[in-house]
């Protein structure tokens, strides 16, 4: 353990941006919540119908999780942070211990902070301690927040600690992961692999048999009943599973070696493919299993949802229910597709940050260095980015209409079509990530934020009523809200040109910069 | 005569305020080994980014196999293998995929190279992964990529810093087969004693400039060795002998530096006082490029 609370200072000096801004965002977005909600309902009567109306969807529980006591205005008011959101402190949780443990390791950076004074379990000790620091943080400005913002004091203070827990939760999950793959992207698909069980675990349980919702952590979040009779026994929960984990994860730690996983490394092939030969084909290569994992992930929500939709027929008619999922635009299935196209846009994001990192680290010299031009370079992830990102959207679509002829919904129209519709708004935002790489390494940071911003704006957008214009700016905001709207080519052929331009800048501006 | 195969003249780059090249030239010759050397921070490694158009110069004239390397990058990288200093590798790619790739992104064949000739005097385990392997092996996976196919120009970037004395050994027999293939060598490098093997001509640089260009004969003056001797005796006078620099004599202890014409002289005027202890060392580098540079200064006053 020697040498942690350096290591400690060093990780949140790391941190020192992403940690406050993301943390920023989710404390404002749940007072923006709690702040809000009284002014969209005129009464008590009126809040338990929309309340109602949720629980009478399942397609809302399934993405929500259910609303357990209606008569509560905290509950209402908490609709999509005490599970979505929850998802997203999982994820910021998740990306802040991996960062801080395998990617290090893989860099090598543990072996030059290893040969110095500093214990083995120092690296993950020194981590998981910062991520306490953060949770504790996160779950008291919630807590603070939503008390300041009118809603119920102790509702506020389990609240804050239910998202506190589900942040060390999600700390143990990536504890474990860490150590069981050599490889940082491997370790980053099992732990957000197994954020997804978690959620479908939630949702099956939210919307059939219940027992289902109480495996999952998430589904503890609902169950808690914040705002509601408090069961405050379930909260204590969240510590044995994080601390089991993090036990879990140290004994791991001591039963390998610094750089190894405890899964081992197949040898790979002695030759390379005649195929792997230009910039597209190893930009291909690299990513084939990201993509095929975010295709499972994509296909198996599709068909879970596909499944539980059903329940949309009678809703698009009850006013209220939609005044409520109306938030990011439209009807059921489109108020799925509009989060699922943002989390899909960081498939592109992931692919554009990789394309940062070769540059970082000499890769992409490498390649520049043969008879690979840059405009090559730069279209093979480009393209990968757009077209994956697009094909993971039509692979959601189809998982939809699947799931959702298999449950025998009525017909509501093409699902694919309405999983198409937001590819061009994802392309604007891929294009942006692009773009701020071709502006330079040190913008690179900018290539996580684009998608993030503009959900967070979209959202703020309608709970505090900001101006047209400003919410406009979202790219998202523009998409037709298929299948309750009509298909628009407008928003489609215009939404692509401004990518298409986009990507124009980048190009040039990437052929004309220093690499490097 | 042919015309050089690099040439670069008063080259300029600067990031912000810091002016990385600052009117450097380099002139390789056709089929010649050129050595590159200088201090960490000298500008080495940002001269041959240059080289290949991954950087853009701010000002100066830059030809490299008879091309302009920002405009008609790609086109002439199919005729030049470049080995940087610090090899990054995809680390889910095995080393023998990497070695493939490289060679058909230069537009050649690795089925008929040398790869497996060159995996096997390299000692190269083709199969792992590119984040398995230690510095030493990520070099190697470049090395054997370079020198597999028949480029006309090689530009090698501190190749040997993580090899063992083995591999430079392997090493330096790549670089004398290539070169009698007739293929142009730019060796950068920090390692006097390599260069020295390899090299036939070498410019030196420090903070952007040229210190020193010319053939490694000419530069003997920078192969001096530095002697320290206790002795028993009174000292000897070595101040008569041509050769001699830097002459101390404190106590019993004589220290100096010589040519090596004269060493045998040195050594036997030595023993003549009764030696006791002796130590013989090259210089530093770092002494090299201070002599070098004060040299120069001292020249042009």
């Amino acid at each position: 353990m020697t040498g942690w609370r350096l290591l400690l200072r060093l990780g949140l000096r790391q941190d020192r941006v992403l940690a406050p801004v993301a943390l920023a965002v989710l404390v404002l977005m749940s007072i923006a919540s709690a702040a809000a909600t009284p002014g969209l309902y005129a009464d008590q009567a009126d809040r338990v119908r929309a309340a109602e109306a949720i629980n009478a969807s399942p397609a809302i529980v399934a993405l929500y999780g259910p609303i357990l006591d209606v008569t509560s205005e905290g509950e209402l008011a908490m609709t999509k942070m005490t599970v979505l959101y929850a998802v997203f402190v999982a994820v910021l949780f998740i990306v802040v211990v991996r960062r801080h443990t395998r990617v290090e390791e893989e860099t090598g950076r543990t072996e030059l902070v290893g040969g110095t004074a500093v214990g083995r379990h120092a690296p993950l000790f020194a981590t998981l301690l910062e991520a306490v620091l953060l949770a504790l943080v996160l779950g008291v400005l919630t807590a603070l927040g939503n008390t300041v913002s009118g809603l119920d004091g102790a509702g506020s203070l389990a609240f804050g600690a239910l998202w506190a827990g589900t942040a060390l939760v999600a700390a143990g999950i990536a504890a474990v992961t860490a150590q069981l793959s050599a490889s940082a992207r491997t370790c980053a698909a099992y732990a957000a692999g197994t954020v997804g069980v978690l959620f479908v675990l939630r949702a099956a349980g939210d919307t059939g048999p219940a027992w289902l919702s109480w495996v999952s952590p998430l589904g503890w979040n609902t169950q808690v009943r914040a705002y509601g009779d408090v069961r405050w026994w379930l909260l204590p929960c969240y510590l044995l599973v994080s601390g089991a984990l993090v036990a879990l994860a140290f004994a791991l730690r001591s039963r390998r070696d610094l750089g190894s996983g405890l899964v081992p490394t197949r040898p790979g092939p002695r030759t390379g493919s005649p195929r792997l030969a230009d910039a597209f084909a190893l930009a291909i290569k690299v990513h084939t299993v990201t993509l095929l994992l975010w295709s499972v992930a994509a296909g198996v929500l599709g068909v879970v949802f596909g499944m539980i939709a059903p329940g949309i027929g009678d809703l698009l008619d009850a006013e209220v229910a939609q005044s409520i999922i109306d938030e990011l635009g439209g009807a059921l299935v489109a108020a799925i597709l509009s989060v699922v196209a943002v989390v899909l846009t960081y498939f592109a994001v992931t692919v554009v940050n990789h394309a940062g990192h070769d540059e970082e680290d000499g890769r992409a010299e490498l390649v520049l260095a043969t008879a690979t031009s840059r405009s090559r370079w730069f279209a093979a992830s480009a393209v990968l980015a757009l077209v994956g990102t697009a094909w993971l959207l039509v692979v959601t679509g189809a998982g939809l209409w699947i799931g959702y002829v298999a449950a025998d919904g009525p017909g509501i129209g093409n699902l694919l079509l309405a999983a198409l519709a937001w590819a061009p708004a994802s392309w604007v935002v891929g294009a942006l990530a692009v773009l701020s790489l071709s502006a330079g390494l040190r913008w690179s940071p900018l290539v996580w934020a684009w998608p993030a911003a503009f959900l967070t704006l979209s959202l703020l957008g309608d709970l505090l009523e900001l101006p047209g214009w400003l919410t406009g700016l979202s790219p998202y905001s523009h998409v037709p809200s298929l299948p309750a709207d009509a298909w628009s080519w407008g928003s489609a052929g215009g939404l692509s040109a401004v990518a298409a331009a986009l990507l124009t800048v980048a190009w040039w501006r990437f052929r004309e910069r220093d690499i490097g | 005569m042919t015309s050089p195969l690099i040439e670069a003249h008063g080259l300029v780059k600067s990031f912000g305020t810091f002016r990385a090249l600052d009117g450097l030239d380099l002139v390789v010759e056709a089929g010649e080994v050129h050595g590159f050397l200088g201090p960490n921070g000298a500008g080495k490694s940002t001269t041959i980014r240059v080289l290949l158009g991954l950087l853009r110069r701010d000002a100066g004239d830059v030809r490299i196999l008879g091309g302009d390397p920002w405009r008609d990058a790609a086109a002439l990288h199919r005729r030049l293998a470049y080995v940087p200093g610090d090899v990054s590798l995809w680390p889910n790619l095995s080393g023998g995929e990497i070695v493939d790739l490289l060679i058909r992104m230069r537009g050649a064949d690795p089925v008929t190279s040398r790869r497996e000739e060159l995996i096997e005097r390299f000692s190269l385990d083709p199969t792992k992964r590119g984040r398995a392997y230690s510095k030493g092996n990520r070099q190697k996976v470049a090395l054997v990529a370079a020198f597999s196919t028949d480029p006309d120009l090689l530009i090698l970037d501190e190749p040997t810093s993580g090899l063992d004395p083995l591999m430079e050994q392997v090493f330096n027999e790549c670089v004398a087969q290539a070169t009698a293939r007739g293929a142009t060598v730019l060796l950068s490098s920090h390692i006097l004693s390599e260069v020295d093997r390899l090299a036939d001509r070498v410019t030196i640089i420090r903070e952007g400039k040229v210190v020193e260009t010319g053939r490694i004969s000419d530069l003997r003056h920078l192969s001096r060795s530095r002697i320290v001797a206790t002795l028993s005796g009174t000292a000897p006078d070595l101040a008569s002998i041509p050769g001699v620099h830097d002459l101390a004599t404190a106590g019993g202890q004589v220290s100096c530096t010589v040519d090596p014409e004269v060493l045998p002289a040195v050594l036997a005027a030595l023993t003549t006082a009764g030696v006791t202890a002796l130590t013989s060392t090259p210089p530093s580098l770092e002494e090299l490029f201070l002599d070098a540079y004060r040299d120069r200064v001292g020249a042009g006053r």
